[in-house]
């Protein structure tokens, strides 16, 4: 009954804007171009046009497709405290993060595709017309929960904004049960990738029982940094109010899982290199070079900085609070982590390969065009998804086929302005 | 290359006739490749047949298509078996002009016909020199008559031209037992004294095999690969290195 | 030779029949797929159709049934005829090359195993000219799927070694080791590939259906032994060096996109012939034969030398072993 006004109502949201968003919009529109004109002719030449070769078999796509499951997965680490403790500090963060976990997502499934030497033969994927092999095969199990975390994040949300669009409090006992499938899915998603890699015996740098949890250490990382960065965006440029409490406890969790993942960071090194064995070669690789092969060497390096610096900077309480460091902190981290835990966790895995031999991997012009281009498609959707939630969550606008007589139930807007029902969906500002 | 594809062709082409044979021949005859092996028209002389020719040094001249497979039976020999202490059932593999060997080695002209390995030495037989007459120890004027021979391996080991070949006639070789064989069992000769290279020979980790792994199994002799005069392998230039670094795709 | 394709028989009947449901769904997809793309075309040819030669329609028409069609293990005897089929005419129609594919299934009994000898190789390479044409290898590419790594005397080290060595072999104070895929009992890349592509054969050899592959390149990552290449471009072989022997396991044309690995020479292995490589070792270090046979020459290495295999901490029983004179 409110669907057709509410899709209007999203369209209109996501085009409307200033100049300032147009621009945005118009810009991240042109790298997808770019993006889709570099993928065509990966599509054309095949995967020839990228840098990777049959010793680094993966590159920057399933670099960035590890970093941004964590991103994606980290997403619910905001979802549990504010629906199911009932944090109302985080109530509004949480469909910000959300966005940002199908954002995340899009760009995962986007570079998986990508990435798939004989894309048209993806049916073959699909139990019933072709076979997947599930259980044995860790990526199957990758394909199910990505898949299934997309829906989820994208039902969850879009109950809830369909409700208050429809003026009907969001029925908990209908949600709630999902989120908890959701927020175990979000570490599931994160630990199926993280095993993906790591069980791989051929592979000792990625084969360590650590993995798994650093995974998630970098992902609940990354992922509250992005968010205080979108959020404290949100902050300035809409009315949208996000309490400071909200930010305090998004920069406590960061805080946390940032020191956690330097533990965890220095754990690893430290069984890798004060032991030598030859299983930590690749290590050896990544962070000090072999034989003259260093291409990875100041990537490693800034990225361990970025995270120590920013870590140690959290850590100290004055700055954690003054967005003034806050923010750069965050970005720091995020870059870092990036770094870390794409580029920096995939390619040393091939490098030396499994018999000794060292091929350096530089990622060509198609490759970076098109990994521009999904992120600019990624930053797209975030910020559509955004543009539409805002609206709602203001109780700007609001179906027009509400009853006002029944209106007791809904929730109060937190806007100050009344809602105007007209017969078309209505911006009030 | 061009062997190895003459090769297959003749697999195929045997294996198109013996095809439901073939499918079946797991665990059956061992001979049921002697087609593949002997082509028709070449010799497949029998066990007495071997035995005679282990004196007598016959000349097999029968035309057959240049890299065809000739074989001859291995003589039995005492003290080492095949696999499985099977009896030592391998077939030759003989002088076999477009091989990849004996390009590489240099060491057999280009002919048409298929050869033993004694028949190869038609060009230049021994007895043309050493009718009848006893050879002597190497002194200059039998290195100036073989100036293609470098005596490496009996002078090192202390021997002479005679404690291989027999003294009265150079294209036998005389066993320690008394016995003679031709040129074509040469692993009987070397086996007195390799004998655990020749024992893995037999069972299949040493030299160079041809052809199958099922069924009859085609070898070739010792001389084959080494120069009896100078037995160790002559280095060469390999084929081609791979390219580590992946040659950038250009498209089409 | 297409005629006789010997079933593999199906690890348990369950999976059987499972998978044939598959099938027969995947088929009535295809036909309804089929019937929209010919309704499509028919509407989309209006104008080009004149220009469209029989052949490049039929070449069309042969490769979206190619498109559509299933893995090769769950294919009926009756189907793998018909994609053979439909490949050699392909093959026939774009390039103009007359190719035998075979379908020949394992001899039941046999279970192949390798063995290297690392005191008799000396490094010619003779393995790796055969396996390039044996196989129509990329030759743009120069894939090769054997390395000869040269060591240094002493220690066998691949982190030292050198595979890329161009000068007169065998160098004083150096051995030589090769590798290539080593076939391992429990294969990690078998394990790993998410749509079943690759899997184990009744007789020990790993095969890639190349039709299947969606280029993941999951399995290259597993590889502990670096014996999976991918088609980085379209493979290119001059139709006058191309191998028209083939096997749909084996050698016959990959495309750009898909993975591809040593298959022990399926078709020539099959019926009992060696692998080219072993053949064209000059120097006798390859031997090869059947395991579960106690009379051949692997058993007898097996049983009489100094054995060892590369990474035996994994587990994955690779069967390709290395020994000494």
């Amino acid at each position: 009954m409110h669907l057709k006004p509410f899709v209007l109502t999203a369209l209109d949201s996501a085009t409307s804007g200033g100049r300032r968003y147009h621009v945005w919009m118009g810009g991240l529109t042109l790298i997808m171009l770019v993006g889709a004109y570099a993928y065509s002719l990966q599509l054309r030449y095949g995967l020839g046009v990228t840098g990777m070769n049959d010793h680094v078999s993966w590159g920057l796509y399933i670099s960035n497709f590890t970093f941004l499951v964590g991103l994606a997965a980290a997403a619910m680490m905001l979802v549990l405290p504010a629906y199911i403790l009932k944090d109302v500090d985080f109530g509004r963060a949480v469909l910000m993060a959300e966005a940002v976990a199908v954002a995340a997502l899009v760009m995962c499934l986007a570079f998986v595709v990508v990435d798939i030497g004989n894309p048209l033969g993806g049916w073959h994927l699909m139990p019933g017309i072709g076979f997947l092999n599930w259980p044995r095969s860790l990526l199957a199990w990758d394909v199910l929960v990505l898949n299934g975390y997309l829906a989820l994040n994208l039902a969850i949300p879009f109950y809830i904004l369909y409700s208050r669009f429809s003026g009907r409090q969001p029925d908990k006992r209908k949600y709630i049960p999902w989120m908890y499938i959701a927020v175990m899915w979000a570490v599931s998603i994160h630990l199926v990738t993280a095993f993906l890699l790591a069980g791989l015996p051929a592979r000792p740098f990625w084969n360590t029982a650590l993995l798994g949890p650093r995974f998630l250490a970098s992902a609940f990382t990354a992922g509250p940094a992005f968010v205080i960065l979108l959020l404290w965006f949100i902050r300035r440029e809409t009315e949208y109010k996000i309490s400071e409490g909200a930010f305090a406890k998004l920069a406590l969790i960061t805080t946390v899982a940032a020191q956690i993942n330097l533990v965890m960071l220095g754990s690893e090194l430290f069984y890798k290199f004060y032991s030598p064995t030859h299983h930590g070669i690749n290590a050896r690789y990544l962070f000090f070079g072999l034989d003259g092969h260093n291409a990875l060497v100041p990537w490693i390096w800034t990225a361990i900085a970025l995270s120590t610096v920013a870590t140690i900077a959290l850590m100290i309480h004055p700055v954690r609070r003054n967005p003034r460091w806050l923010i750069p902190a965050c970005a720091a981290l995020f870059v870092g982590i990036w770094i870390e835990k794409g580029i920096g966790l995939v390619v040393p895995g091939f490098v030396p390969s499994p018999l000794g031999e060292i091929v350096e991997y530089t990622p060509s012009l198609v490759e970076l065009g098109v990994t521009a281009g999904i992120w600019a498609l990624g930053m797209f959707v975030l910020t559509v998804l955004v543009r539409v939630a805002l609206p709602i969550e203001l109780g700007d606008v609001r179906s027009p086929y509400i009853d006002e007589r029944r209106v007791t139930t809904i929730v109060r807007p937190r806007s100050s302005r009344p809602p105007r029902a007209d017969v078309r969906p209505v911006r009030t500002r | 290359m061009r062997f190895g594809r003459v090769l297959t062709a003749l697999a195929c082409v045997a294996l198109l006739g013996t095809s439901s044979a073939c499918r079946e021949r797991e665990g059956t005859a061992k001979g049921d490749r002697a087609e593949l092996g002997t082509q028709p028209g070449a010799p497949v002389p029998d066990a007495a047949r071997a035995q005679q020719d282990s004196v007598v040094a016959t000349r097999v001249d029968t035309a057959v298509s240049p890299g065809a497979l000739g074989t001859v039976p291995a003589a039995p020999v005492d003290l080492w078996h095949g696999p499985g202490d099977r009896p030592f059932e391998v077939a030759l593999r003989t002088g076999d002009p477009a091989s990849a060997m004996s390009r590489r080695f240099g060491r057999i002209t280009l002919r048409t016909s298929l050869r033993t390995r004694a028949a190869d030495l038609g060009q230049y037989p021994c007895t043309s020199c050493h009718l009848g007459r006893r050879i002597v120890l190497a002194d200059d004027r039998v290195a100036d008559a073989h100036q293609n021979i470098t005596v490496v391996h009996p002078q090192q080991t202390g021997g002479t031209c005679s404690t291989c070949h027999a003294a009265d006639n150079v294209e036998l070789l005389a066993l320690k037992s008394g016995e003679r064989a031709t040129l074509d069992h040469t692993y009987r000769l070397c086996a007195q004294c390799h004998f655990s290279q020749a024992e893995a020979w037999a069972a299949g980790a040493h030299g160079k095999r041809l052809d199958g792994w099922q069924g009859r199994r085609v070898l070739m002799g010792c001389a084959d690969c080494h120069d009896p005069h100078q037995p160790a392998l002559e280095p060469r230039i390999p084929f081609r290195a791979p390219r580590i670094e992946r040659i950038r795709g250009s498209g089409k | 030779m297409t005629s006789d394709p010997t079933t593999e028989v199906p690890r348990d009947e369950a999976g059987q029949t499972l998978l044939q449901k598959r099938v027969d769904r995947r088929r009535a997809l295809g036909i309804l797929l089929g019937g929209a793309a010919a309704g499509t075309s028919a509407v989309a040819a209006c104008a080009p159709v004149s220009a469209m030669t029989p052949e490049s329609k039929e070449a069309k028409l042969l490769a979206w049934r190619e498109y559509i069609k299933g893995n090769y293990r769950t294919m009926t005897e009756a189907e793998r005829a018909e994609t053979i089929a439909r490949l050699e005419r392909l093959a026939e129609l774009k390039r103009g090359v007359d190719v035998t594919i075979q379908s020949t299934g394992a001899q039941p009994g046999v279970v192949f195993g390798y063995g290297f000898n690392i005191s008799k190789c000396k490094g010619f390479r003779s393995c790796v000219e055969a396996c390039i044409n044996e196989n129509n290898l990329d030759r743009r590419a120069a894939t090769q799927y054997i390395r000869i790594f040269e060591m240094e005397d002493g220690v066998i080290d691949f982190d030292h070694a050198d595979a890329t060595f161009q000068h007169e072999v065998p160098a004083e104070g150096h051995f030589y080791i090769g590798t290539q895929c080593f076939q391992c009992a429990d294969p990690p890349c078998v394990k790993v590939c998410p749509v079943g592509a690759t899997w184990q054969e009744p007789d020990g050899i790993t095969v890639v259906d190349y039709d299947w592959c969606i280029g993941c390149r999951y399995c290259m990552a597993a590889c502990p032994y670096w014996a999976r290449r991918f088609n980085w471009d379209e493979p290119e072989v001059p139709a006058a060096e191309l191998n028209t022997n083939q096997h749909y396991l084996g050698n016959r044309a990959r495309k750009a996109g898909v993975v591809e690995k040593c298959h022990f020479c399926i078709h020539r292995t099959r019926k009992g012939q060696l692998p080219a490589c072993a053949e064209a070792c000059p120097t006798g270090a390859r031997v090869f034969g059947n395991l579960l046979d106690p009379n051949s020459e692997i058993r007898w290495v097996l049983a009489n030398k100094r054995i060892f295999r590369l990474k035996e901490d994994l587990k994955i029983e690779p069967r390709f072993w290395y020994f000494t004179d």
